[in-house]
């Protein structure tokens, strides 16, 4: 019994991490932009594509695909920023709705345009389960964990004390006021989408060894998951939406256990539903931002 | 503006009721010109296209071997395509216009349960015969003999038969009696599980743990070591292409691949799943109506032949639809004419030779038919026969 919780812990500590390197990601482009990101599943995407196609095109070793589907996500994310990103900054909340919708659409269609809709394979990372304490895990897992704890350690580093960083946080709070001490506000929100697009993408591909199956569509349902999650953290924190992966990720590896896979994700959404009820604000209220 | 627009609509309309009458008497000596019209509505546009084009190809080819080979009964098959867009709507349509306009004589189709449950009612009230080659619903033959409709007959497999046959496989060659439950959470996955749990007891069975997971779900883990620790020895799966290799993957690693194997229906024996996790995919067992590599004669034939003529390998719904033509032809041989009642009473009483192996039918106008079983042994699907079942019928 102690055994059979503590490995669906476990099991949910790893799904936490990678709702936990989405969820950031989407959360510090609405700090900044103010927008939610309805398309950031679709970097997620993204990310896996490009590593998928750098294995299955031209038989490059894995560690090599995991950089050409960050930099590929990232190039993309370059594109969108500077014409539609940028372009929301200080815009009506419809406006950034409107967009993301919009760039989702097309980013997911333009990839089922060039490599078809169906299911491809991918083949790529480390896929051999370890025993560690007991339980067996895949190690590409065990890595999921550590980049998850590298990448909330860096952005913490980050947002604390490089320039870019504070500027992020300060056009977070206060938008006129940045313009009027000469902080390039476009210049933050185009550099704090590439960063958010580009940590999608990594969490797609270091889970798409584990996940197997890759397509245009497998986006759609990490936006969906990580709405409530950056809701229940607090929009813009990032602290808070790290705790609130794990909080997500435990309580729905439970529920598939002990209640069953079918209501796996309705945890999400319950929770998503009693924290706008109780806490608006976010679990950890809205005291600072980053 | 208003009346003139009324007025053309009249004219129109007065010059459609004309060509109709025209049409219908010109098709009134129906085929008296030596000509059997066989009807096909099949989804020849639309999300299952391409289904919809392996279903007429099979029906031409074997309308035009039969004609090679002098006719049915000195008749040549006429094979006329209708358009159901894999949509109940167009599907009835699509039959309203072969049976009114082109007044054939029997209609083979559709793929779709949905759009075949929309056209029984149809074909009813013209007393058409209507021969199901590939729609899966149990209730289209629940509804169809003795069940009701009179002119409705399938030639195929159902979810339920597929259930039933791996149950039966499952305990009586391998001994299992012990399951969990692991199915895609759609009509289709649950009905599976429902025909499962209907028949359990036929096989002293049992279900310990039963999760049904979304499409698109990617984390398995939970569940299956739920299963690991529930004692089950095999996981019934009734579920989708893409979902298989990741379960496949999550087993290695929660221990189980190897141990407890996959039955049911989820694409276990394409190559890219087992390459997939080769470990969990061991000893993994699926049933399906016919695969291109089943070692039969004819079955080898129709293969070779299909794949010289089209340049591109059979399907299964181009070989169902094949034998389904031919079927037909033989009923038609048998009873001597293309008198609908006489063709119909020859069906109930068929016994007729397909690739898979004899097929007759019950009273409830279902083909009693052989499916083949696949067991996955050393990382290759090796075909384990075809099993008969016995449906037990809702009373």
């Amino acid at each position: 019994m102690f055994y059979t919780i503590t490995e669906q812990v476990v099991n949910g500590i790893v799904s936490g991490s990678v709702y936990a390197i989405v969820a950031v990601g989407m959360t510090m482009i609405f700090g900044v932009l103010r927008a939610i990101n309805f398309a950031h599943g679709e970097y997620y995407m993204l990310g896996t594509f490009g590593a998928w196609f750098a294995i299955d095109y031209f038989d490059l070793p894995y560690p090599v695909a995991v950089v050409i589907g960050v930099v590929a996500t990232a190039v993309i994310a370059v594109v969108v920023g500077n014409f539609v990103m940028q372009r929301i900054v200080g815009a009506p909340a419809e406006a950034g709705v409107l967009a993301t919708l919009g760039v989702s659409l097309i980013l997911q269609n333009t990839v089922i345009l060039f490599f078809g809709g169906s299911y491809k394979f991918f083949s790529g990372g480390y896929i051999e389960p370890v025993t560690l304490f007991g339980f067996t895990l895949a190690e590409q897992r065990i890595l999921i964990i550590i980049v998850g704890l590298i990448v909330f350690i860096g952005l913490e580093l980050m947002v604390t004390y490089s320039r870019m960083g504070k500027a992020m946080r300060a056009v977070s709070q206060n938008i006129e006021c940045c313009a009027v001490v000469g902080i390039d506000v476009r210049h933050v929100a185009l550099w704090t989408f590439i960063l958010g697009a580009g940590l999608a993408g990594l969490s797609g591909v270091l889970t798409a060894p584990v996940n197997v199956s890759v397509y245009g569509g497998m986006g759609e349902l990490i936006t969906f998951k990580t709405l409530p999650i950056i809701i229940m953290g607090g929009l813009g924190n990032v602290r808070g939406t790290f705790v609130a992966a794990m909080i997500l990720g435990v309580a729905e590896s439970l529920v598939a256990t002990y209640v069953g896979l079918q209501f796996r994700d309705t945890v999400g959404f319950a929770t998503l539903m009693l924290v706008l009820m109780w806490r608006p604000h976010g679990l950890f209220s809205a005291q600072a931002r980053f | 503006m208003t009346t003139y627009l009324s007025r053309r609509g009249f004219c129109v309309g007065t010059a459609l009721i004309g060509f109709q009458a025209v049409s219908s008497s010109a098709f009134a000596g129906r085929a008296e010109d030596g000509m059997v019209k066989l009807g096909l509505v099949a989804p020849m546009s639309g999300p299952n296209a391409r289904y919809g084009s392996f279903s007429l190809r099979g029906a031409q080819m074997a309308a035009k071997e039969i004609n090679g080979a002098g006719g049915v009964g000195g008749r040549k098959i006429d094979v006329l395509s209708a358009d159901s867009q894999g949509t109940p709507v167009e599907g009835v349509s699509a039959t309203r216009r072969l049976i009114d306009q082109d007044q054939v004589d029997f209609i083979i189709g559709d793929v779709s349960s949905s759009v075949t449950l929309a056209m029984q009612p149809v074909v009813e009230d013209a007393g058409v015969l209507l021969l199901n080659a590939a729609s899966s619903n149990p209730m289209i033959t629940y509804k169809a003999g003795v069940g009701g409709f009179k002119w409705t007959f399938r030639n195929y497999p159902t979810d339920e038969n597929r259930a039933l046959v791996v149950l039966q496989y499952a305990a009586e060659k391998k001994g299992l009696t012990k399951y969990a439950v692991l199915s895609v959470d759609t009509d289709y996955g649950r009905a599976a599980i429902e025909f499962t749990k209907k028949y359990l007891p036929r096989f002293k069975s049992q279900i310990l743990t039963e999760d049904y997971y979304k499409e698109g779900e990617v984390d398995f883990r939970s569940v299956l070591s739920k299963i690991r620790d529930s004692g089950a020895q095999a996981i019934i799966m009734y579920g989708n292409a893409d979902s298989a290799p990741i379960v496949g993957r999550q087993m290695i690693e929660v221990g189980i691949a190897g141990k407890i194997p996959l039955i049911g229906n989820a694409e276990f024996n394409t190559a890219s799943t087992i390459k997939a996790a080769p470990k969990a995919m061991e000893g993994a067992i699926e049933a399906a109506a016919w695969l291109p590599s089943y070692q039969s004669e004819r079955s080898k034939a129709f293969v070779d032949k299909f794949t010289a003529e089209y340049r591109e390998a059979p399907n299964n719904h181009a070989y169902v639809h094949w034998e389904t033509v031919h079927l037909l032809a033989k009923a038609i041989e048998q009873a001597k004419s293309i008198d609908r009642e006489k063709v119909r009473a020859a069906l109930s009483g068929i016994h007729y030779d397909s690739a898979v192996g004899e097929v007759t039918f019950d009273d409830h106008n279902q083909a009693r038919l052989p499916m083949i079983l696949l067991e996955i042994e050393g990382g290759k699907p090796v075909i384990k026969g075809a099993y008969t079942a016995e449906i037990d019928y809702p009373k």
